[in-house]
């Protein structure tokens, strides 16, 4: 990551913004291709660039080795000096002209077909796989950063730099949807792979209903949504290292998951179930999930 | 960010009620950001709802990249978005357009193996 930024990409219109960094829109003035320009400021000392991202940026550039049909390319990473104490590091990614939003808007009625929506879950679920087969978390999966190319296939996107950028959300508050969001999360109780499960179970919900399954507002009010749905956990599942407690929330009982999502088959009410479990260490998967029978049976693709 | 900064970003997500309310509140549907470029061309190729909405508020289809000569319909073609280049097409975008590579959109679409967009462009 020694080369400094040329001339070679081109922004063309910002697409996302934060504390951390911008997100542009580039043209790779080589191959004519829109890529995606991730810039992060780092504070750099004597050392130069910190441990923590020097690793980040590794792993990412290791996966890359893996040439994974699921998740975008990692085309680039260019480090630019910008003063003693402060180098941009841009990464360059592939970039996908749609995200599973705009694709799942584009159904025209009724939705997708029962074959197309099998066919996205198993290759969102084989992306996920391949995260965290690599011990990446993806964290923050919703349909914005879910790509799908004019031929249908899936490219996540957006994963491993929760790491690089965390210590600089923290300066400043970044709002972020919640709807995606497990529950351990939201009571902010330790986390890890399971994670990605629950946000990929409201995306498999929302592939049916074409509208977000759990759309809080505050994080209180995102449990209490979810807990309308699955019921409110035992008292031997609550996380015991969290302040919020379950009495804060009225004892509801779980509805059929049909009542919500009412075009799903049996075996993907099942799976879906699995995927939306209360406790992470219960909860299915990524590769058992593709174990599972609602994918054994292949649906025509129309 | 400016109001066409904005617009631009909101195309290129895809965003169409953004678009839509940017419109309304006077953003010029064929002013540039400030990287010199227009909503259609910068727009998320895969969003024909945007790109229907552009088109309709009289979105230039023939604008050029001023680095590349590029046209949003050579951008469709070499992405594969086949209904983006039916509309583009509709609207009178040129498919004989020719980029600084003398590439045309169809060049584009069947070295990237989009098929079913090279038989639309042939047919026009």
């Amino acid at each position: 990551m020694a080369h400094v930024t040329g001339v070679q990409y081109e922004p063309v219109a910002e697409i996302g913004g934060g504390a951390y960094g911008t997100v542009y829109k580039a043209r790779d003035l080589e191959s004519g291709q829109f890529v995606a320009l991730k810039s992060v400021r780092v504070q750099t000392d004597q050392n130069g660039l910190p441990v923590s991202t020097v690793r980040e940026v590794a792993l990412l550039k290791r996966l890359e080795q893996f040439d994974h049909p699921n998740v975008v390319r990692l085309m680039d990473v260019c480090a630019t000096q910008r003063s003693d104490q402060e180098t941009k590091v841009t990464l360059v990614f592939e970039h996908v002209d749609q995200d599973l939003k705009t694709y799942l808007e584009k159904a025209p009625a009724p939705g997708l077909s029962p074959g197309r929506i099998q066919d996205l879950m198993r290759q969102l679920l084989c992306g996920v796989s391949f995260l965290h087969s690599n011990r990446v978390l993806h964290r923050d999966l919703k349909p914005e950063n879910i790509l799908v190319t004019s031929q249908g296939q899936v490219k996540l996107a957006d994963f491993g730099l929760a790491r690089i950028y965390s210590c600089h959300m923290a300066l400043t508050p970044v709002v972020v949807t919640l709807w995606y969001r497990p529950p351990e999360v939201l009571l902010q109780s330790s986390y890890a792979t399971p994670v990605d499960i629950w946000s990929t179970g409201c995306i498999f919900a929302e592939m049916f209903r074409r509208k977000p399954l759990f759309c809080g507002e505050s994080e209180v009010d995102q449990l209490g949504k979810l807990f309308e749905v699955i019921g409110l956990p035992p008292e031997d599942e609550w996380p015991t290292d969290v302040t919020l407690s379950r009495k804060h929330f009225p004892p509801l009982l779980p509805r059929p998951i049909t009542d919500f999502v009412p075009e799903i088959n049996e075996q993907g009410a099942q799976l879906l179930l699995k995927m939306l479990t209360f406790d992470p260490l219960k909860r299915i998967s990524a590769l058992n999930a593709l174990e599972h029978p609602y994918f054994q049976d292949e649906e025509t693709l129309t | 960010m400016t109001l066409q900064d904005k617009l631009t970003t909101a195309a290129a997500t895809g965003n169409t009620a953004d678009v839509e309310a940017l419109l309304r509140e006077g953003a010029q549907v064929n002013g540039v950001n400030r990287f010199g470029r227009t909503a259609l061309q910068v727009m998320m190729m895969g969003s024909t709802p945007v790109a229907q909405l552009l088109l309709e508020r009289r979105a230039d289809p023939n604008v050029t990249d001023r680095s590349t000569g590029t046209t949003p319909l050579h951008d469709a073609a070499r992405t594969g978005f086949l209904d983006t280049a039916r509309l583009l097409v509709q609207f009178r975008a040129d498919p004989q357009a020719t980029d600084n590579n003398n590439c045309r959109p169809i060049d584009l679409a069947r070295e990237n193996g989009h098929v079913e967009v090279v038989d639309f462009l042939q047919s026009q």
